[in-house]
């Protein structure tokens, strides 16, 4: 069954639904949660509320906007980000953790439709698509990744910006 | 009427806002350009595509055993809980999860839906750390959703107004968008005075509670979904208690 009938059957209220759709995409939105908090007890936490808010809204999911997958993560991060900001510290040192998410050579653990974005962050320069690792995985502001690469503000808006605008550059032209 | 930023000066906070990183005072600013602003819209819209799109590049990783009945269970347990916005468990089907959006209640009364998972979170959990990020990812998941509001209201029942101190100088913003959902989001800026403000919500009829607005540490953002018609509010206020209250008025100026 597809993930837009699943969310469709969540939606109207179907117990079976919600249990298929836990499980396809557990270990994703565990492994994101897991990659932004750097803390496994926080991490099942943080997973756990954001199959909660993705029953609640799966009313509102809209395919033509976006996939299951990535709406789905997208929740998950807003959930793990405002952990880490209450919390006000990582368990990991987030530019470490995005140094390995580029970097990795084991692609084994990488679901397929990573590739043409992983490809796409590894021909960015270094910085660049760590800056939007940065923003995206953790949502540290310009600001915070400015303070934390003892780089000026300025520098760190230009890395996200032109680092966005690059990827989409690259991710039309594989989609041509 | 909010002032009008260039689309320059948006380009930088515009990244930021797509990749959900960006505060909520620059997420406001942001917002109010986008209203009146077709090209940043779509410039906005294609970026958040390329942004949600590196979150696929984390790693799998298996959660520990029993993690799917312990979401069932606290599905479960929501739906028990006797709060405003939590659908009521269907006595007629006891094997389904409780219906998320019941449309039933939809239309039922024209009233002001606070961020009501933050408020029983207040409630059960007493300020441990799980109530803020509950109530400040739902604030998050608010903001998160202009992209559609806007779509579909084209922007054309936007409105803005200045948040004044009782001496007629600006301290902030509101914000309200008609659109499904509709909502309200109120900004201060660093130069109100500390405080934990209750943002209320005025329609001819009655006076609402929509959200908190923490800004004990500096400016602050809160907001809440609406069932009513957002033109028929009047005011929104920013009340503190044994502190000063902020208005804006909203009986004139609508439209984008």
């Amino acid at each position: 069954m597809s993930d837009d009938a699943l969310l469709a059957g969540m939606a109207a209220g179907d117990a079976d639904a919600m249990a298929a759709f836990v499980r396809r995409h557990q270990s994703r939105v565990y492994g994101l949660a897991l990659s932004v908090v750097g803390d496994s007890a926080v991490a099942e936490e943080v997973a756990q509320e954001a199959f909660v808010r993705a029953w609640r809204h799966a009313g509102n999911y809209d395919p033509r906007r976006a996939r299951a997958t990535t709406w789905l993560l997208t929740i998950t991060r807003n959930v793990a980000i405002d952990v880490v900001r209450v919390r006000r510290e990582l368990a990991m040192e987030p530019v470490v953790v995005a140094e390995m998410m580029i970097a990795s050579r084991d692609d084994s653990e990488r679901v397929a439709d990573a590739d043409r974005i992983t490809t796409a962050l590894r021909e960015l320069p270094r910085e660049q698509a760590v800056a939007v690792l940065l923003s995206v995985h953790f949502g540290l502001t310009a600001q915070e990744i400015s303070d934390r690469q003892e780089i000026p503000l300025g520098t760190a808006k230009t890395r996200i910006r032109t680092g966005l605008s690059r990827l989409r550059t690259m991710l039309e032209v594989s989609h041509g | 009427m909010a002032e009008r930023m260039s689309c320059a000066t948006v380009a930088d906070t515009l990244a930021e806002v797509a990749t959900g990183a960006a505060s909520g005072p620059d997420r406001a600013r942001v917002l109010s350009h986008l209203a009146g602003c077709e090209k940043c819209r779509r410039e906005l819209d294609e970026l958040t595509r390329v942004a949600d799109e590196v979150l696929l590049v984390a790693p799998e990783h298996e959660p520990p055993a029993g993690f799917e009945s312990a979401v069932l269970a606290r599905i479960a347990e929501q739906a028990d809980r006797p709060e405003d916005d939590q659908a009521p468990a269907s006595a007629s089907a006891p094997t389904q999860v409780p219906h998320p959006l019941p449309a039933e209640r939809r239309g039922l009364r024209r009233a002001f839906r606070p961020l009501a998972l933050a408020a029983a979170a207040v409630v059960i959990a007493l300020g441990s750390a799980g109530v803020v990020w509950q109530a400040t990812s739902d604030e998050r998941d608010i903001a998160a959703s202009y992209r559609d509001t806007l779509e579909i209201a084209n922007g054309q029942y936007f409105a803005a107004a200045p948040l004044l101190d009782p001496a007629g100088n600006q301290v902030g913003h509101v914000f309200l968008y008609q659109g499904e959902p509709a909502w309200v989001f109120a900004v201060l800026g660093q130069a109100a005075q500390p405080g934990v403000y209750d943002v209320v919500v005025a329609t001819d009829d009655a006076r609402h509670a929509a959200g908190t607005c923490d800004a004990e540490n500096g400016d602050c953002g809160a907001g809440a979904t609406v069932d009513a018609d957002i033109r028929d509010i009047r005011y929104v206020q920013l009340v503190a208690e044994d502190g000063p209250t902020f208005t804006a008025s909203l009986s004139s100026g609508w439209g984008s």
